[in-house]
This record gives C-alpha cells, structure tokens and sequence, in this order.
C-alpha cells in the first residue's frame, strides 16, 4: 500500500480540505439513548439542539433514531418516523448544513436520503451491504466502521483481537472497497475506527495511539464519535469499574 | 479419584495485567485464592483445569492465556507490517497533546506481562495441542484457570482440558469420568461462567430465563447433587451465554454419582454475568 495523496472531503454541498477537523454533533431521536437519554426525542427540543450545535459551529449534524445498546426492536417504519420528517425540517432551516443520520439499514437510509441526508452514518460496519448502494445513488457520503463480530444492537462479550489494529484496517478498508465497487464517491468515504464499539477500553487507546498510521491516512477519519469512555480513560476520570466492563 | 474441586469464573478481568492498580471485584479474587488453597490442600497428585473452548483437547501444561488480545500494550509481537504504529497521534482528531499509552493512565496502570503470560475468548481461532510448549494461546477458561494456579504459585503437575462448549452432557461426563481416572489423587478446577444475560446492562442484555438458570445451578451446587448439573440443559446454556455449562458438567462426571459436600463462596453478578466460586470436597 503506498502513500496516498490527501484529497479533500466532499459532504453534501461542502468540501473540506485534508486534514481539516470538522466538529459533529449529535441529536439523538430516540428515547433512550446511551448519551443523554431522552434529551432530543421531541421534535422541539431536538431543532433546539440544532440550532444550537450551528450556532456553536458544528460542521456536520448527526441524527440517531435508534440507539446503539440492546432493546426493544425499532421497526424500520418506526426509525423512519422518528428521523425522516426531522432531517426534512433541518435542511429547510438549514440548506447547507452536513447532515448525516446514523442507520445500518437500507429502507431509511433511503428515505433520509430523499429527505435531503449527506451522509450515512453506517455504525454497524456494513450490516445491510446494500447501503452503498443507497449512498452511491444519492451521491451521498458513507462512514465505513469496525465494530468486530457484532450483530446491530448487540454488545461485546469479552472482545478480543489477536491484532486490533489489523482487524479494524482490514474491516474499513473491506467496506471502503465494497462502497468505491458499489460506486461511491471515493472523496464521499469516511473511515471509523469505532472507539469503544465492539472493543474494550484497551483496544481503544490502542487504535488511539495508532491513528497516525498510514491506513487512516487514505481516507478521512472520524474519531471518537463513540469514543466517551476512552475519552474519559485518558482524562483520568474513568471509573475503573467502568473501564473493565469489556472484560467481564 | 478426585479429592477435590472448586468452581471458578474466567472473567479476564481476573487478570490483575489487565486492570492494574485498580482493585476490580477484591472478594471475587480473594474467594478463587482461597479456592485454590482448598486444592493445594488436598496434595493432589495433579490439577485438572477444565473449561469450554472451540474444541475437546488436552493443552499443553505450559500454556499461558495471551493477554495482548484483551490489552494490544501487553503484547511482544511486533505489529503486522503493513501497519506500523505511529510513535504518535498526529491526525487532525488528536492534534493537541499526545495520547498517554495505557500505563500512564492513573488508576488504570497495566502491568507488564508476566514472564509466561496465559487464555483467550472462543471467537479466537483454536491451536492445536501439538504447539510448541509454553506459548500463549490458551482458550479463556483454560488460561483463567492457568493464571490462577500461577498466581498461588502452583508448580506442580496440571492438566489442561478443553471440552467443547456444544459437547453433550452424555460426552461431559464421559470426559469427567475419564479426567477422574488420570491419577489417584487428582484435584479438579471447573472454570467457567453463569448466564451473562441477567439484565439490560449485561454483556447479552436481559433474558428473562437466566436468573432462574443460575439459581438452579447454584442450588445443585449448594447440594452437591451432580444429577442436577448433569442435568442442565445445553441449549438453554448456549442461549443464556452460560460459558460453564460443559466444564461444570465434566465436574458431575468426574464425581461419578457422589454427592460430595460443598461449599458456596462467591455468588454474584457484578458486571451482569453470573460469577459462582465454590468448592467441593
């Protein structure tokens, strides 16, 4: 694999150049999420959120209709409800907004998509393949992610990996090629290494302290969305009871 | 015969390299010690350790758990070539001061590996027993059990035994009834776990049937009644993530029909999976 020239990152109507940080902000639709439960799960307080987040300057919003933690089944019907009537009102109040919706199936990717969605927050690694086929229709952006053996809305049960970095590279870059075949715009793939998901907090720092590492370099990477509780191992301010969970 | 055995989990967290300076579930290591005092006690002739993985085999003696696929920091290997860590982060998501490797984290200080580092998860891929001796590699269970034999600084005679997590009842006791005969005084360590479904923070979520399950277990412990073990049923284990199933029904065979007297030392759920220690006698 040789050195790839950074190219700039094509989101909806936007184009960031290499290297360039970009803040995401997240508002959950959901009842119950893992972060702030409840918080946005009325359309009010979650356009509230909205303009907040750009105003404090996020450059991408993402939009969650299902939480990540085991629970009861969101029907696609169901996820569709709670997202697409909201990313509709978010890009009439926003035109050019970055809005990205966390989704792992087809059927509502599509229907954010018709509602004016950018990219496909696609957290569980390419569940449904047909995913990349939604992105690349609506030229929309895909995040490739590694979340391990996990099945969506499953935990980890004692993660373990003979090579974590290995296994996330060879997971990403699998999807990244799957999505460029599928026909994705290749300035449209976002790699996610998944901190936290389908790991322990160890494998986390580890992939951490390995991010400069050239595999992350042929594509934009997107960090520590998940990222809470690794972030609070390096603050210092982790509950070690917390930290251990993937190892119980 | 066997003269003696306990019962104990294979949480990695038992490995005090992956949790470091933080006292993780102190009267859960203190009860698998004491365990394995009450083992040592016995002056078995040999240990038997016995516990799920992929597979039924006899592992080498001298095989450790590798940590470094729980803590990549814990690891000797260098890292596959195509990869090479960066000495570090200097992507736009961490560009304002360096990420601390996992040691310098307060409070969560790993150690460095011990000099034969020990088991692994069942996802991993199996070895065989034919492997070079005393390398890492170990099934979970095995490895737990291994680094607790370490850890009272057990160096006499042991026996690594994998039964396979979807073996038969009629086959786990056939295997128990086997391990007895190994040698005259043999002392028996089954490692595994309870359901780890036993809510909604737990690793499998809530199943509704797995507090009953553990308590049966628990109950057929607490009687020393090896029929009520032999008894459990494997796909209800399998579905509640019970990883104890087959070494606790070796266990019944190994006894071959006695009832022998126990005791209860832990019993608990701390992290939703359901942690039993126990001896027998």
């Amino acid at each position: 694999m040789g050195d790839v020239e950074p190219r700039p990152l094509r989101l909806g109507k936007k184009q960031f150049p290499p290297e360039q940080r970009l803040v995401m902000a997240i508002v959950n639709r959901t009842p119950d999420s893992f972060y702030r439960p409840g918080d946005t799960g009325a359309t009010g307080a979650a356009l509230d959120r909205v303009h907040a987040a750009v105003a404090e300057g996020a450059d991408i919003l993402d939009v969650g209709g299902i939480p990540a933690k085991p629970g009861p089944e969101v029907t696609v019907a169901e996820e569709i409800r709670r997202v697409v009537p909201f990313v509709a009102a978010v890009r009439a109040a926003y035109p050019d907004l970055v809005i990205s919706v966390d989704t792992w199936r087809q059927e509502p990717a599509r229907a954010v998509c018709e509602a004016g969605a950018d990219l496909l927050n696609d957290t569980w690694s390419g569940w449904d393949p047909l995913l990349a086929n939604v992105a690349a229709e609506f030229d929309a952006g895909l995040v490739c992610s590694h979340v391990g053996t996990l099945t969506p809305r499953t935990r980890p049960f004692r993660p373990y990996f003979t090579d974590v970095m290995a296994d996330v590279a060879d997971r990403v870059l699998g999807l990244a090629e799957r999505a460029l075949k599928a026909g994705v715009d290749p300035a449209r793939i976002v790699i996610d290494p998944a901190h936290d998901f389908g790991k322990n907090t160890w494998h986390s720092l580890e992939l951490t302290r390995r991010l400069g590492a050239r595999i992350f370099r042929a594509h934009d990477v997107k960090a520590t969305r998940q990222a809470l509780d690794m972030v609070a191992a390096i603050r210092g301010d982790l509950p070690p009871a917390r930290a251990v969970r993937g190892l119980a | 015969m066997i003269v003696a055995a306990a019962l104990c989990p294979s949480p990695p967290l038992l490995a005090t390299e992956l949790t470091g300076r933080a006292d993780i579930l102190p009267d859960l290591r203190t009860a698998c010690t004491a365990a394995i005092a009450h083992l040592l006690a016995a002056t078995p002739d040999v240990i038997a350790v016995v516990g799920a993985a992929q597979e039924t085999a006899t592992w080498n003696p001298d095989d450790r758990l590798d940590l470094s696929g729980y803590a990549p920091l814990l690891s000797s290997a260098p890292p596959r070539a195509p990869y090479p860590p960066a000495p570090a982060p200097t992507t736009a998501a961490f560009p304002r001061s360096p990420v601390p490797a996992p040691a310098d984290i307060e409070g969560l200080q790993a150690m460095p590996p011990r000099a034969a580092a020990a088991p692994t998860a069942s996802a991993v891929p199996h070895r065989p027993a034919t492997r070079p001796r005393g390398k890492p590699g170990l099934p979970l269970a095995l490895g737990i059990g291994a680094l607790l034999l370490d850890e009272a600084s057990y160096t006499g005679p042991r026996i690594l035994q994998a039964v396979d997590e979807s073996a038969s009842s009629a086959d786990c006791l056939r295997l128990g009834r086997d391990l007895a005969a190994a040698a005259p005084r043999i002392a028996l360590l089954a490692v595994g776990d309870g359901s780890a479904r036993r809510g909604p923070a737990a690793p499998g979520y809530l199943d509704e049937r797995a507090i009953p399950f553990d308590d049966a277990v628990q109950q057929a412990v607490r009687d020393g009644d090896m029929a009520a073990l032999a008894g459990i049923d494997p796909d209800l284990a399998r579905d509640l993530m019970a990883t104890g199933r087959a070494a606790w029904q070796v266990l019944a065979g190994a006894f071959a029909g006695a009832s022998p007297p126990t005791e209860i030392t832990y019993a608990a759920d701390p992290f939703g999976v359901a942690y039993l220690v126990a001896t027998l006698t």
